[in-house]
């Protein structure tokens, strides 16, 4: 806003301009996904029966294909629908987290019970 | 260190009762307190002042796509020092009196019945009722800091920490089931206990009204600073650059 000299010579396609709402929307269906994934990808860990680093090692190979997914489904028009890349990424890791270690614990109670 | 073995009754009658008590509480909750909650009665001041500070972020926001005249007497309608709206409007700041109105009470009564009181009386009987149980393993190893955390309820030296407490289950399930509340329930829902605990360390559980004379003297400064930058000066080469792209191919 304070240069204003520089500013006269901004290219129109330079200029982002975006609606509040739709990104949002965009941003909290994301976030639908992510709950949906970290839970999936818990119960497949905990029925692969992974312990230890490898479960942890899955939850974050997991982030990564949802990651590719919706950069896929976005296509190369992913600017149209999100600010960066790389908070799609990032965003809701721990949250994400803590519902992808108790989908990892429910079928751990069956490995337990197949020891008998 | 040897396997522990597990009833399978403990699956049966402790470990899958606290996933469902503690799922269906707080689908409870939520219904529970949308149908306590009143409407909140808005002043039509309030209204005009929060829609005035959207159009005046709406204006220094997208400002660069409207005519430099355009932008300037919208500015000059918020900002002009004689009759400018936001130098004009004397809003009253809302009474700070020690005793908050009866409304408000009864509002923060509600919020206590629905929050606190399924917290502490849910949380008491599953520790009362399921106290002492073993209910499984995390299937990940953890250090001995983690044995008073998971392992409420259960003093054994010998256990290893990866073992799961009943109580501490409970407390699992809390902060696990969160998000899928939000999937179940839509975003915004009430069933989420972890969020009050949070807001009560935090100690903002009771929120100050906002003033609306700091807010208009906010914008007015940011309006202020604000000048008007041409976003379209180069559309007409933008649009010609174009249309020979198209009808080229």
């Amino acid at each position: 806003m304070a240069d204003n000299k520089e500013s006269k010579e901004t290219k129109f396609k330079d200029l982002v301009s975006y609606s509040e709402p739709a990104l949002r929307n965009n941003a909290s269906i994301v976030e639908y996904c992510r709950t949906s994934m970290s839970a999936l990808s818990g119960c497949t860990a905990g029925i692969l029966g992974l312990t230890g680093l490898y479960g942890f090692a899955f939850y974050i190979f997991s982030v990564f294909v949802l990651w590719g997914l919706i950069l896929f489904k976005a296509g190369h028009l992913w600017q149209k629908y999100f600010l960066n890349r790389h908070s799609l990424l990032t965003g809701g890791f721990f949250s994400g987290l803590f519902t992808y270690v108790l989908f990892w614990t429910y079928p751990f109670f069956k490995i337990i019970i197949s020891y008998i | 260190m040897a396997e522990l073995v597990l009833d399978i009754n403990i699956r049966g009658w402790v470990f899958l009762p606290i996933v469902l008590i503690t799922f269906l509480v707080g689908v409870i909750r939520h219904y529970v307190s949308l149908l306590i909650t009143s409407q909140k009665k808005v002043e039509l001041t309030q209204v005009q002042d929060s829609q005035v500070l959207i159009r005046s972020r709406m204006l220094r926001e997208n400002g660069r796509y409207i005519s430099k005249q355009g932008f300037y007497m919208r500015r000059h309608f918020f900002n002009n020092e004689e009759n400018g709206y936001f130098k004009t409007q004397k809003r009253t700041v809302p009474a700070q009196t020690a005793m908050p109105d009866p409304s408000m009470m009864t509002e923060m009564l509600k919020g206590n019945i629905t929050n606190v009181l399924p917290m502490v009386v849910i949380g008491g009987w599953i520790n009362w009722m399921f106290s002492g149980f073993v209910t499984t393993k995390v299937p990940f190893p953890l250090t001995l800091r983690f044995k008073p955390m998971l392992q409420r309820g259960i003093e054994l030296v010998s256990l290893d920490a990866a073992w799961v407490s009943s109580a501490s289950w409970y407390f699992l399930n809390v902060f696990g089931l969160r998000s899928i509340y939000a999937l179940v329930l839509g975003e915004n829902n009430a069933a989420d206990q972890s969020r009050l605990m949070q807001d009560q360390m935090s100690g903002a559980a009771m929120s100050m009204p906002i003033d609306p004379k700091v807010a208009f003297k906010a914008e007015w400064e940011a309006l202020e600073i604000s000048s008007h930058k041409w976003a379209l000066a180069d559309l007409d080469n933008e649009v010609l650059s174009v249309l020979m792209n198209k009808s080229n191919k």
